[in-house]
C-alpha cells in the first residue's frame, strides 16, 4: 500500500505556493512516491514542465489544478486522460475569461460541460461540501452531493484533509462519518502548499504580499502542516481511515494522461480551388523567384525545388502559407514587415516576400532554418511597423477567429529589487531601509545580490547587507527570488491554433486586457503549437516616417531598395563614430568596433553585427579578424578545403552558417547532420558528449583525407565558436536596415531624427543625446511653438520643430483640442488659445513656461493674464467636460525670463535642453578638455572631462573581470568611458549612483578612430555648481 | 475548564525513549499516555519558532491531563485542564 499526493499546489500558483517544481519533485523523489500531482489555483502554467520533469524523474505525473467554482467554492479536479485535460483546460479558461477584472471562478453549468475524463475530489476547506457540511446544512449538502454525483460519478470522491490541532480533527472524522453514509469514497490530502514544514514562512509571507497586508495581519487559519508529507506521516494521520489512504492509489492508477508533446499543430489555411497547400506554395515561390531574379537559373531553381521538396516532406507548407498571408496583408497596407532570425536563410522566405534578403547572394544555407532532421516546427519571426503592429494583429484575430488566436504568455518572477520591496512591505520595514537596500542594485537576482554584496564596488560600501538585523529579512528575500509573481503578456508571441486554442492550452486575461496562454513559449513549443513572433519594431516606423518626411520636404519618393549600397559618405560618417539615432550601430560598442573595423562596404555592417557580441568579443575574434581585414596579418586557411567556407571572413569562423559548410566540406556530413552537430555543440553538453562528437567528427574528416592533426584543429575552433556563434541570416537582415537608417541620416538628418524622437522611447538614447547630436549634424533644433507644433517632430525648412507631444503631462484628448482648434486658424493670443480649447490649466501653464506661447507675450504678462482668462472661461461655461490633462506637473522652478530658467523649465518639462546645455553654467576650469575636443588629443595624454550620465553597459569580458561602461555627454559631444575593476573598488559610490561626474581618464584608442577615456578617478560633479539637477 | 500555565518544565525522557515524565514545580509528573500532538505557528516576522504541543495524561499524586509545549529550545507546561 503507497500513497499519492493529489492535492498539491507549486509556485505556479502565484503567491500561494512556496516550492518549485523542482523541489517539490526532488523531494517525492526523495520520498520514494510513484506519483504526484500537482494541482494549482485556476492554473495549468506549470503543467507541462511537471509533466516532462515528473517523467525524466520516474515519477508519474497527475495533471490537475483546484477550480473556483460558483459561489467562491473550491473543487480539486485530476485529469484521467486527454480529454480530462482538454476539459480541464476549457474549465479554467471558461473560469477566467468569463470574469475580466474580477475573481475568476466556473459556473456550474461549466462544470458539468467539461466534466468528461476528469476526477473531482470534494476539495479543502473551501470545498463546497465540507463548507455545508461544517455548517451543519445537512440537508443542502446532501443536495450538493448529488450533483457532483450526477457529473462524475464514480469519479467523485471526499476529500479529507487533516491539520491536527488543539481541537484535535474531529471535523474530518465527521465528514469521513457522512460520506460513508451516503456511499461516498473518502481520500486523504495534505492540501500540499510547500515541501518542508519550515517553508510555511514564505507560503504567508507570500500571502502577505498577494492579499498587500503586512504578514503580522494574516488571519484565518493558519497552519505549518501543509508540507509534503512523507506516505508514514499520511498513514499514521489517517491511521483510523486507511481507505482514505488507499485511495490516493486507486485515484492515481485510474490518471493516465498521455499528452502528444512535439508534434506540430498547423492551423488551416484557406485554399484556392483545386490547390493543395503543396501545390499553392510552389506556385507562389515560383511566382516570386521569377519577380525577384528574372531569370530562373539552374541553381536556383535547384534550390528552390529542394527547400519545397523539405518544407512537404515535414509538413510545413501550410505554415509558411499562413506567415505569407499576414505579410502580404501587411505589406498590401504599407506595413512595413519583415523576417528576421534562421527563416532569412530560406530562398522560399524570401519569394514570399516574407524577407527581403536574397539568400542565394549572401550565400546563406536553408539547412541552417530547418531541414528533415529538425522536427520541431520552423519558427520565422517578423519584425513590424510598431505603429500599426495592432493592425497585423487584429487582421490574424479576424481571419483565424478570436477562439482560436492568442497572445503568448510569459512568467514574470521575482528579481531582487522586487523582492526587497515585496518582502519589505509585508514585513513593515522602515522604507529608507528598502530604499537603501534596493539602491545600486541593476539586474541582479537576490540570491546573487547577497553573493555579491562583498565584491560589487557599487554594493560593498554599504553596511545594509552585513547587517545582522537584517539577516533574516535578506534570507526571506533570497527564498522568494525566482518564484513566479504573476503572468503577463509576452512582447511579440501570438499563438495560432489549428482549432479552439482553449481545448490544447488554458487561456486567461492579462492586465492590460489581451486573452493570454498560461503557458509560456518554451512550453507552447512543447505543445507544438504554432507560435508567431509579431514583434514590434520601431526602426520599421523610423524609416517609413523619415520617407513620408523626405517626400513632405523635398517631393521625393525615396525606395529603400534601391539606395546605392555603397555610399562613401554613409561609410565615412559610421568609421566617425557618427551612428547615434541608427539601427544597430549606435551602442558605444558598435561605434568602437567601427573605429577599428573602418567600414567601407556593406558587407562589413554583416561582420560588425555580428562581431560585436558578448561571445565573440570575449572569445578575441576581433583580434584575429581585424588584423585581417586591414592587410596586417595574411589570410590563412587550416585546411585549403576550408577556402569555400570562410573566405568571406577571411578564414575566420564568424557565422553559424559557416559551421555547417566546414563540417560538410571537411568531414562530408551533409548540411543537415552539419546543423545536428552545430545544435549540439551549441547546448550544453557533458565530457563525454564532447568527446563523442569530436570522435565522430575527427574520423570522419579522415575518411575524406585530412590529417589528425588539421582536424583536430578545426574541431577546437568549431568548438570554441559554439560559444559565440551568430546568424548569419539575421546579421544580414538587420545589417538592411541598420544601412537604411545610416544612410537616411546621412543624407536627410532633419527627416531622420525628426522621424526618430517622433518615436521615442526606442534605441540607446534620450532624445535630448538625439538632439544634440542633430545639432551636430546642422540641423537646427526649433522649439515648441503652439502655432506651429505638431502632435509629432516636423521637419521646417531643413530644421526640426519640437513636438507638442514631447511636453509632460499632455495627454492625447488635450492634443486632439488644440489641433482640432487650430484646424480653424492660427492662435493669436493667450485669450484665443484658452477660450478656443479644452485642456487642464496645469497643461497651459506649461506651455507658457517652455515658451510655446511666447509670440503673444511674456512669460511674466502670460501668467498675469491666466487667472482671470480661466475665470472667465468658467462664467461663459467653456468648461462643458471635464478637464483634460489630469496628470500634474507642475515644475519647481522660478525666476524670472533668463537663459538659465528656461533651460530649466526646457529640462524639467520637455526632458531637451534647448537653450542651453547645463553645463553651460557651470565654472569648469580649463583643465577640462570639451568632448567635442577628444578626438584631437594624443592617445595615452591624461585629461579629465565633466558631464552627464547617459547609461551603463557591462558586458561579459574574458577574464570574467567586470569592465563597466558609460556613456556621458556634455553639449558638445558624446564620450565613452572605460571603469576597469580597481577604479570600480575606488569609486564604486559614485559610479551608479551619480548622474553627473567628472572623470580623469587616459586616452585610449583601440583602432584609428576607436577612441575611449580609461578612468583613473571618478568625482561627483560639484553639486553646488549643479543647476537644478 | 483549563487553565493557562506557561511555566518551564524539565522533560525526561528513558533510556529506551519509551517513558516520558516531567518536573513541574519541583514535582515529577509521569506521563502515561500521550492523547494528540500538533504543532503551531509562530510569530516567525519576530523571531519565533513553530511550537510544539503534546496533551498527555500525567500521573503525580493522581492522572491529571496537561499540554506541553516546546519551542526550538525549551519545553514548558502550557496548560492544565480538568
Amino acid at each position: 500500500m503507497g500513497f499519492a499526493h493529489l492535492h498539491v499546489h507549486s509556485e505556479y500558483s502565484f503567491l500561494d505556493g512556496a516550492s518549485s517544481l523542482d523541489r517539490l519533485l526532488e523531494r517525492a523523489s526523495e520520498l520514494n512516491m510513484p506519483s504526484i500531482a500537482v494541482t494549482d489555483h485556476n492554473c495549468l502554467t506549470g503543467a507541462i514542465r511537471f509533466y516532462d520533469k515528473a517523467r525524466a524523474m520516474g515519477i508519474k505525473p497527475i495533471i490537475g489544478a483546484e477550480v473556483t467554482i460558483e459561489g467562491g467554492y473550491h473543487v480539486t479536479l485530476l485529469c484521467k486522460n486527454t480529454k480530462g485535460y482538454s476539459n480541464l483546460c476549457q474549465l479554467i479558461t471558461h473560469a477566467h475569461l468569463c470574469n475580466r477584472n474580477r475573481e475568476s471562478f466556473a459556473s456550474k453549468e461549466a462544470l458539468r460541460q467539461y466534466s468528461e475524463g476528469l476526477i473531482c475530489l470534494s476539495g479543502c476547506g473551501q470545498g463546497e461540501l465540507p463548507a455545508l457540511f461544517k455548517q451543519g446544512n445537512i440537508e443542502k449538502t446532501r443536495g450538493v452531493v448529488r450533483f457532483y454525483k450526477e457529473i462524475f460519478g464514480d469519479d467523485f470522491f471526499v476529500e479529507l484533509v487533516r491539520y491536527p490541532s488543539r481541537d484535535g480533527v474531529i471535523g474530518s472524522h465527521r465528514l469521513a462519518d457522512f460520506a460513508k453514509e451516503e456511499g461516498l469514497p473518502i481520500v486523504a490530502t495534505n492540501n500540499v502548499h510547500y515541501t518542508d514544514m519550515e517553508d510555511y514562512r514564505i507560503k504567508e509571507l507570500l500571502n502577505a504580499i498577494d492579499r498587500n497586508i503586512p504578514v503580522s495581519s494574516l488571519s484565518g487559519n493558519r497552519t505549518v502542516e501543509q508540507y509534503l508529507k512523507s506516505e508514514e506521516e499520511m498513514k499514521r494521520l489517517f491511521r483510523d481511515f486507511p481507505e482514505a489512504v488507499v485511495m490516493t492509489e486507486e485515484i492515481a492508477s485510474r490518471c493516465n494522461l498521455e499528452l502528444e508533446l512535439g508534434k506540430p499543430r498547423f492551423p488551416r489555411f484557406d485554399l484556392p480551388d483545386r490547390e493543395n497547400d503543396y501545390s499553392y506554395l510552389t506556385k507562389l515561390a515560383l511566382a516570386g523567384v521569377s519577380r525577384k531574379y528574372g531569370s530562373i537559373t539552374c541553381r536556383i531553381r535547384q534550390r528552390l525545388e529542394h527547400e519545397l521538396d523539405t518544407i512537404r516532406k515535414l509538413g510545413f507548407c501550410g505554415y509558411f502559407l499562413v506567415v505569407w498571408d499576414i505579410v502580404r496583408w501587411a505589406k498590401e497596407r504599407g506595413i512595413r514587415c519583415q523576417a528576421r532570425g534562421s527563416a532569412v536563410d530560406s530562398l522560399v522566405v524570401y519569394a514570399l516576400d516574407i524577407s527581403n534578403v536574397d539568400p542565394v547572394a549572401y550565400n546563406l544555407l536553408f539547412e541552417r532554418f530547418m531541414h528533415p532532421l529538425r522536427k520541431e516546427p520552423p519558427d520565422i519571426d517578423l519584425d513590424v511597423d510598431r505603429r500599426r503592429r495592432g493592425e497585423v494583429r487584429d487582421y490574424i484575430y479576424a481571419k483565424y477567429g478570436t477562439e482560436n488566436v492568442a497572445c503568448v504568455g510569459t512568467i514574470n518572477t521575482y528579481m531582487a529589487r522586487g523582492a526587497i520591496r515585496d518582502v519589505g512591505k509585508a514585513l513593515q520595514m522602515p522604507q529608507p531601509i528598502i530604499e537603501e537596500a534596493c539602491s545600486g542594485i541593476h539586474w541582479l537576482s537576490a540570491s546573487k545580490l547577497m553573493e555579491k554584496a562583498d565584491t560589487l564596488p557599487e554594493l560593498k560600501h554599504s553596511t545594509i547587507y552585513r547587517s545582522a538585523e537584517l539577516a533574516e529579512f535578506f534570507k526571506l528575500c533570497v527564498a522568494i527570488d525566482g518564484l513566479p509573481k504573476h503572468l503577463s503578456v509576452h512582447l511579440g508571441g501570438l499563438l495560432i491554433g489549428s482549432g479552439r486554442l482553449s481545448e490544447l492550452v488554458p487561456l486567461e486575461w492579462s492586465s492590460g486586457g489581451d486573452i493570454i496562454s498560461q503557458y509560456d513559449k518554451d512550453d507552447i513549443e512543447r505543445l507544438g503549437i504554432v507560435k508567431l513572433d509579431l514583434l514590434s519594431l520601431p526602426t520599421l516606423t523610423v524609416v517609413g516616417d523619415t520617407i513620408a518626411n523626405i517626400k513632405k520636404s523635398w517631393q521625393l519618393d525615396i525606395d529603400m531598395e534601391s539606395i546605392p549600397r555603397v555610399d562613401p559618405k554613409a561609410f565615412a560618417m559610421l568609421r566617425d563614430g557618427k551612428a547615434i539615432g541608427t539601427f544597430q550601430l549606435e551602442s558605444p560598442a558598435q561605434r568602437e568596433m567601427a573605429g577599428r573595423l573602418l567600414p567601407d562596404r556593406f558587407e562589413d555592417i554583416i561582420v560588425s553585427i555580428s562581431l560585436v557580441r558578448p561571445g565573440p568579443l570575449k572569445s578575441s575574434m576581433d583580434k584575429i579578424y581585424l588584423p585581417r581585414r586591414h592587410g596586417k596579418e595574411p589570410v590563412t586557411y587550416v585546411h585549403p578545403r576550408l577556402r569555400y567556407a570562410l573566405e568571406e571572413t577571411l578564414g575566420v569562423i564568424l557565422y553559424q552558417e559557416q559551421v555547417l559548410k566546414v563540417a560538410h566540406d571537411l568531414a562530408g556530413m551533409s548540411y543537415a547532420e552539419a546543423d545536428g552537430f552545430r545544435r549540439a555543440m551549441t547546448h550544453d553538453r557533458t565530457p563525454e558528449e564532447m568527446e563523442k562528437m569530436r570522435h565522430g567528427f575527427i574520423s570522419s574528416c579522415l575518411k575524406k583525407g585530412v590529417n589528425q592533426k588539421t582536424a583536430d584543429r578545426v574541431f577546437e575552433q568549431l568548438a570554441a565558436f559554439a560559444a559565440y556563434g551568430f546568424c548569419k541570416a539575421h546579421a544580414v537582415a538587420y545589417a538592411e536596415l541598420a544601412y537604411q537608417t545610416l544612410w537616411l541620416k546621412c543624407h536627410y538628418p532633419a527627416e531622420f531624427f525628426a522621424a526618430v524622437l517622433s518615436n521615442q522611447p526606442m534605441g540607446y538614447y534620450p532624445a535630448r543625446v538625439l538632439v544634440a547630436d542633430a545639432r551636430r549634424c546642422g540641423v537646427k533644433v526649433l522649439p515648441v511653438d503652439i502655432n506651429k507644433s505638431e502632435a509629432d517632430y516636423t521637419v521646417e525648412n531643413g530644421a526640426i520643430r519640437v513636438s507638442l507631444r514631447q511636453l509632460k503631462g499632455m495627454s492625447e484628448e488635450a492634443l486632439e483640442s488644440i489641433l482640432k482648434a487650430r484646424d480653424t486658424g492660427d492662435f493669436t493670443s493667450l485669450t484665443d488659445f484658452v477660450l478656443r480649447t479644452n485642456i487642464s490649466r496645469n497643461i497651459v501653464e506649461n506651455l507658457i513656461n517652455v515658451g510655446a506661447l511666447e509670440t503673444f507675450g511674456s512669460r511674466e504678462d502670460l501668467f498675469a493674464q491666466l487667472d482671470n482668462l480661466l475665470s472667465l472661461k468658467r462664467k461663459m461655461g467653456k468648461f462643458t467636460k471635464p478637464l483634460f490633462g489630469l496628470v500634474e506637473h507642475r515644475p519647481d522652478i522660478t525666476g524670472k525670463g533668463d537663459v538659465k530658467v528656461k533651460m530649466l523649465l526646457e529640462r524639467e518639462l520637455l526632458s531637451l535642453a534647448l537653450s542651453a546645455h547645463p553645463l553651460d553654467f557651470i565654472s569648469l576650469d580649463s583643465s577640462f578638455t570639451s568632448m567635442k575636443d577628444l578626438p584631437s588629443v594624443a592617445t595615452g595624454r591624461t585629461i579629465k572631462i565633466a558631464g552627464s550620465v547617459i547609461r551603463y553597459q557591462t558586458p561579459p569580458t574574458r577574464n570574467g573581470n567586470r569592465v563597466v561602461y558609460v556613456i556621458m555627454e556634455d553639449g558638445t559631444g558624446i564620450a565613452d568611458v572605460t571603469v576597469f575593476s580597481d577604479v570600480q573598488e575606488r569609486c564604486g559610490q559614485v559610479l551608479f549612483r551619480e548622474g553627473w561626474l567628472e572623470v580623469t581618464g587616459k586616452i585610449q584608442r583601440r583602432g584609428p578612430r576607436a577612441l575611449s577615456v580609461i578612468a583613473e578617478e571618478l568625482a561627483p560633479l560639484n553639486r553646488n555648481e549643479k543647476p537644478g539637477l | 475548564m483549563s487553565k493557562l500555565i506557561i511555566e518551564p518544565i524539565l522533560i525526561h525522557l528513558d533510556d529506551n525513549k519509551t517513558k516520558m515524565s516531567f518536573i513541574w514545580r519541583k514535582k515529577l509528573y509521569q506521563v502515561e499516555d500521550i492523547l494528540s500532538w500538533w504543532r503551531e505557528p509562530a510569530e516567525w516576522w519576530d523571531g519565533e519558532s513553530v511550537k510544539y504541543f503534546l496533551r498527555v495524561n500525567a500521573r503525580n499524586s493522581s492522572v491529571g491531563t496537561y499540554e506541553l509545549s516546546k519551542d526550538d529550545k525549551n519545553w514548558f507546561l502550557y496548560r492544565v485542564l480538568d
